[in-house]
């Protein structure tokens, strides 16, 4: 909870100290809506740039295939969007939902059935995605939020495992079952209005276009399709920034410390936890359209979208990158990718032991470690140290040092404990 | 991973028309210089290769999935250092594909596609591997065979028995030398009809997945035009482990034979839960693909179950192949091989002697290589790689299962008769071939 800014009644104010060094107004800066949009809109497209071509130089240099692959960003992207609204359950409203693989499932495969059966339209397949993941989350929030803890988690679950079991069996009329659906199955692939083709890359385009040949790297050379993902990335980025600072954002933050007393003030605690439910549920509906997106031609199942085992993957994707943060999910997003992608299929050199399936024994160890050693997560640990660096080179007054700690310290001051 | 800069640009530069140079270009790879347009992940740099091994190491299937990958490891062996088929076969020599060394890479299939999909991704397009093969759901086959066609690389199919596999889901960058589930049918159904009578009901059980639909489907259709009757029929869940109250369900009464459409894990629990339930004393039990690994474990409930295999080792006492095959393996790991190590071991070396015979790895070249190539070196008989469907056209061996007093020596199964090629086969336009549209090379012309 690192990013709060000062309150005051309900409205978030943005500091900005006219005096004071480049670190100062940085730090200012950093929870400016500007800010963060530009600051994702260049973290998402250097992405594919830093895991394909900068890590794979190590491919070269020693032989060890640390690079990512072309792919890997939209995947990343995809669970990334719905680890940021399931962020805004988890770190701020403190709901712990094991049932979100329930929610980017149906989304990914309502994208898909919509493409095959409608349109073959990516920007109509991510608004199915997203109304049917937000519809969904009604029924399944309103009654999983009249419980709380250990039973909201089991009811959501249990919500999740009915969905999982109708799309393998009874449903496979629907789903195609344990054969996979097939989303956007049009010759060619599916094209962005009409005529830009997904899967076309910028060289490709600017070949088409000036009969010239253009070369860059894999990273660099970003489709079509990891474009619209990442548009899609940076504007949920944004509108969850946005969120977290409204004065319902604040709310939000304030069920998840003490929810007796933000019922005391007089608020529908309920009304609030349901809504938080089914944002986190626009979010996951993203999420899920993209990833039937990025498996256009390819196979949707149900093992890896709605079986509850994705669902803790988010939990653990939060919980790695940093619950309560904005940018922590997403940072989890690319390690826990990462892991399950690229270190699964590393062979350690001189020898012929491949990581291979050990890989969720390594994701279970690095989680470990990030939790113990950074119980916010990654973007925690991460911003614990800028703050440090900030103490030592910012000239900033006491009063700016006093505002970034903790809001459990800052507020909790004469509990109830 | 060099390779690929410009994979994408041949992929969608087809409405580009770049027909110059492609016309007239035959002839060897020198050097690693290209000689057709990249593709895929052609041209192959250096001087090593990278194939794909994509087995199911966990899941229900993962016992065959470890056997294939024993018997890729042999064949990578065999390929670089020579010994085995490598050393009988005219296009094949020590020295690895067309002189590079092989290498290879391992990924989990997990035994569900969507895993499957995502190691074949990264092993294509992070390792660069020019083949990919293994796999033993069809419907991880067929995923990973889709995803084969989309990125211009060869997918040599391994154990896939399902019909769509090259019947309606085919495509032009796979490759399967199996039997499917109609040869199967079309073996099995007048064997049974002469073993147990006619007019009888039968009962059908199968994993509710492509494969297990495409055998329940091919299976009613065979025995029913033999004047059998289906009384009723019951998917389970592929991974399911106690197949009891599916048993319970069976019509006693009204059911002379039930077909046991299970495979890995699945078989080796649901043919001894069957003997459980005491069916086996009012019916007769039938697995249409007979799993020599789960008959292994469920070895005391086969006695006179019938089936059909790709392959049994004890073939080799006709076949030179098999024999060698079988003496690799035995040398190399102790025991005998099951047929999903044939088949690992046969779709590497049929790879590499078309790309021998292609002498390049331009996929297209390859492809056309393996279409309508006739061998009979695989362990299996005669056999064609059919250019229509891409599926081999092949004997179909119909076994039946040893009581535990007969077996002996890890021979567990006992051939009853060979059905062949003409009569399990079918016709360009007949079966699942008549759904089977190969889709494209990718070449630019």
């Amino acid at each position: 909870m690192s990013d709060d800014a000062e309150t005051d009644g309900g409205t978030a104010i943005e500091v900005t100290p006219e005096d004071g060094n480049l670190v100062d107004r940085l730090v200012a800066a950093k929870d400016g809506e500007r800010f963060v949009a530009v600051a994702a809109f260049v973290g998402v497209f250097a992405m594919p740039f830093v895991l394909i071509d900068v890590l794979g130089v190590f491919d070269t240099l020693i032989g060890l295939s640390l690079g990512g692959f072309v792919g890997l960003p939209t995947l990343i992207l995809s669970f990334g969007i719905v680890a940021v609204g399931y962020n805004l359950l988890l770190g701020y409203t403190g709901l712990l939902s094991f049932g979100h693989a329930a929610l980017f499932g149906s989304a990914a495969y309502a994208a898909g059935i919509f493409s095959n059966n409608v349109v073959a339209s990516p920007l109509l397949a991510v608004v199915v995605g997203i109304a049917v993941a937000t519809l969904l989350s009604w029924p399944i929030g309103f009654l999983s939020i009249r419980r709380s803890g250990v039973y909201f988690a089991v009811l959501t679950l249990t919500f999740g495992q009915m969905l999982y079991f109708y799309a393998f069996g009874p449903g496979s009329w629907l789903t195609n079952g344990d054969d996979g659906y097939t989303p956007f199955d049009v010759a060619g692939g599916p094209d962005l209005l009409g005529f830009l083709a997904m899967d076309a890359s910028i060289t490709t385009l600017f070949r088409d276009i000036t009969g010239l040949t253009l070369t860059l790297t894999d990273g660099l050379d970003m489709t079509v399709g990891y474009m619209l993902a990442g548009l899609v990335g940076v504007l949920a980025i944004v509108v969850a920034h946005r969120i977290i600072k409204s004065p319902y954002g604040l709310i939000l933050k304030a069920i998840g410390q003490n929810e007796q007393r933000v019922a005391f003030v007089g608020l529908n605690v309920f009304r609030y936890k349901l809504m938080a439910f089914i944002l986190s549920g626009v979010f996951a509906g993203a999420g899920g359209a993209l990833y039937a997106l990025s498996k256009a031609g390819l196979t949707v199942h149900p093992d890896a979208t709605l079986y509850w085992v994705v669902s803790g993957d988010f939990v653990i994707i939060t919980a790695v990158g940093g619950v309560g943060s904005l940018a922590g999910p997403l940072i989890g997003a690319v390690v826990f990718e990462y892991i399950r992608l690229v270190v699964q299929g590393i062979t350690v050199p001189g020898t012929e032991f491949q990581i291979g399936s050990l890989w969720r024994l390594l994701l279970g160890v690095v989680f470990v470690v990030v939790v113990t050693l950074f119980p916010d997560g990654i973007y925690g640990g991460l911003s614990s140290l800028g703050d440090r660096l900030v103490e030592r080179f910012g000239a900033a007054t006491d009063a700016d040092t006093d505002d970034r700690r903790p809001v459990e310290e800052v507020e909790e001051t004469g509990g109830d404990d | 991973m060099s390779q690929n800069i410009d994979r994408r640009d041949v992929l969608k530069g087809a409405g580009a028309a770049g027909i110059a140079g492609l016309a007239g270009c035959v002839g060897g790879e020198s050097g690693g210089d290209a000689e057709y347009p990249a593709i895929g992940n052609y041209p192959v740099e250096g001087d090593e290769v990278v194939l794909g091994f994509n087995v199911p190491q966990s899941g229900p299937y993962a016992s065959e999935g470890n056997d294939e990958l024993k018997a890729y490891n042999l064949a990578v062996e065999h390929l670089n250092n020579g010994g085995g088929w490598v050393d009988m076969w005219d296009d094949l020599s020590a020295g690895g594909i067309l002189d590079k060394t092989v290498i290879s890479v391992e990924g989990d299939t997990a035994t569900t596609p969507a895993t499957a999909e995502e190691s074949a991704t990264q092993m294509i397009r992070n390792d660069g591997a020019i083949m990919i093969t293994g796999g033993v759901s069809s419907s991880v086959a067929i995923s990973q065979q889709k995803l084969c066609q989309q990125e211009r690389v060869q997918f040599m199919s391994c154990l896939t028995h399902s019909n769509a596999t090259q019947g309606a889901d085919c495509v032009r960058y796979g490759q399967r030398e199996m039997h499917n589930a109609f040869m199967t049918g079309k073996a099995l159904a007048p064997i049974l009809v002469e073993e147990f009578g006619e007019d009888l009901n039968f009962y059908s059980m199968y994993a509710d997945y492509t494969w297990g639909t495409s055998n329940r489907n091919s299976m009613k259709r065979f025995l029913e035009d033999e004047g059998w009757t289906q009384t009723d029929e019951a998917p389970t869940p592929l991974g399911e482990s106690d197949f009891s109250p599916y048993m319970q369900d069976v019509p006693r009464e009204e059911t002379d034979v039930l077909l046991l459409i299970h495979f890995g894990a699945d078989a080796a629990n649901s043919i001894p839960a069957a003997f459980d339930a005491g069916l086996d004393e009012d019916m007769e039990i039938v697995v249409p693909l007979y799993d020599t690994i789960a008959a292994n474990s469920a070895s005391d409930d086969i006695g006179g179950v019938y089936g059909t295999v790709d392959w049994n080792w004890q073939l080799g006492e006709e076949d030179e192949f098999a024999q060698a095959f079988v003496d690799a393996y035995r040398e190399a790991e102790g025991g005998v091989p099951s047929y999903a190590a044939r088949l690992a071991y046969s779709a590497t070396m049929r790879y590499a002697a078309a790309v021998e015979r292609a002498e390049t790895f331009y996929p297209p070249e390859v492809i056309k290589q393996l279409e309508g190539h006739e061998y009979d070196n695989t362990g299996i008989g005669e056999a064609v790689s059919r250019g229509c469907d891409h599926q081999s056209q092949r004997d179909v061996f119909v076994v039946q299962g040893r009581e535990p007093s007969e077996q002996e020596d890890g021979a567990l199964l006992s051939l009853v008769g060979t059905t062949d090629k003409e009569t399990a086969g079918y016709a360009c336009d007949a079966g699942p071939a008549a759904n089977c549209e190969l889709g494209d090379y990718g070449e630019d012309s």
